[in-house]
């Protein structure tokens, strides 16, 4: 399997969309950190499966997630419904503006399936942890965004290119 | 006379976020529709003057529910407003007709942009 994007390239791409679509999409600004999601989270998880077969799953305090939809719906109080819908299209946003970047960098069409929702943590099977860029707002929690790969054949591959 | 707006997006937020956007412009949301199976059904009685149709969506994607429609009615002014926003899926989206393309997040001014080329 060839190795398309480094690493690095990767983060900076994954760090400069978190950032931008988050305060464009949810007017929250995250700061990077270590400050792990709690107990009370959810996952979301979208699986890129044309180009590049890789995963990215975004595991955020319930608490933050609320505050994100009760901006981007302008209501105080959000539904659970609401919560899912908000973080499934924020991180569909989300992983538009990566696979646009990551097709800037390689010309390799990145397209991806819907986001799923998951109350609490979820870990897909089958695949391993690149790396995870942690973002937390003092006010509301912290976030991590996961990138996973497939299970490693050891040849050191980075995005899972096609 | 408001241009009457069909929006196809399987999530509630982009509806409230194209509201926001509309507020005080000569488009108004006429129908809202959460697939691409959803919006077939409904173009022919609710006739808008527009349709924004996200492109990732459970079921039929936007790119085939726009494919049915054009075929059905020529004349259907469509923009994908979709975070798939690159060339391949550009050209689809030309190919089958669509009229202009508006990445997500939108902007105001270039949704009213493309809006009005796409009605030109």
């Amino acid at each position: 399997m060839n190795t398309a994007m480094t690493k690095e390239e990767l983060e900076r791409i994954l760090d400069e969309a978190v950032q931008d679509v988050t305060e464009c999409t949810a007017g929250v600004r995250l700061h990077q950190g270590n400050q792990s999601p709690g107990e009370d989270l959810c996952t979301v998880q979208i699986t890129f499966d044309k180009g590049f077969h890789t995963s990215l799953t975004l595991c955020a305090d319930t608490g933050l997630l609320y505050r994100m939809a009760s901006n981007s719906f302008h209501e105080e109080s959000v539904s659970p419904e609401d919560l899912e819908e908000f973080s499934k299209e924020y991180f569909n946003v989300l992983c538009g503006r990566i696979a646009r970047a990551m097709f800037q960098a390689t010309q390799i069409p990145a397209h991806f399936s819907p986001p799923v929702f998951y109350h609490g943590r979820y870990e897909p099977e089958g695949r391993e942890i690149q790396f995870i860029l942690t973002y937390s707002n003092e006010h509301f929690g912290g976030v991590q965004f996961i990138h996973h790969v497939p299970c490693s054949d050891g040849d050191g591959v980075t995005s899972g290119k096609e | 006379m408001s241009k009457r707006i069909m929006v196809v997006d399987d999530s509630r937020l982009v509806r409230v976020q194209l509201e926001d956007v509309l507020k005080g412009t000569d488009y108004e949301i006429a129908a809202y529709c959460r697939s691409g199976e959803d919006a077939i059904a409904q173009y022919e009685e609710v006739k808008p003057d527009l349709v924004t149709m996200d492109i990732i969506m459970q079921g039929m994607d936007g790119l085939d529910a726009s494919e049915v429609i054009l075929k059905k009615h020529p004349d259907a002014r469509i923009v994908m407003v979709s975070s798939l926003a690159y060339d391949d899926t550009f050209e689809r989206a030309k190919s089958i007709g669509a009229k202009g393309f508006v990445d997500k997040p939108f902007h105001k001014e270039q949704l009213l942009k493309v809006f009005e080329q796409a009605l030109c």
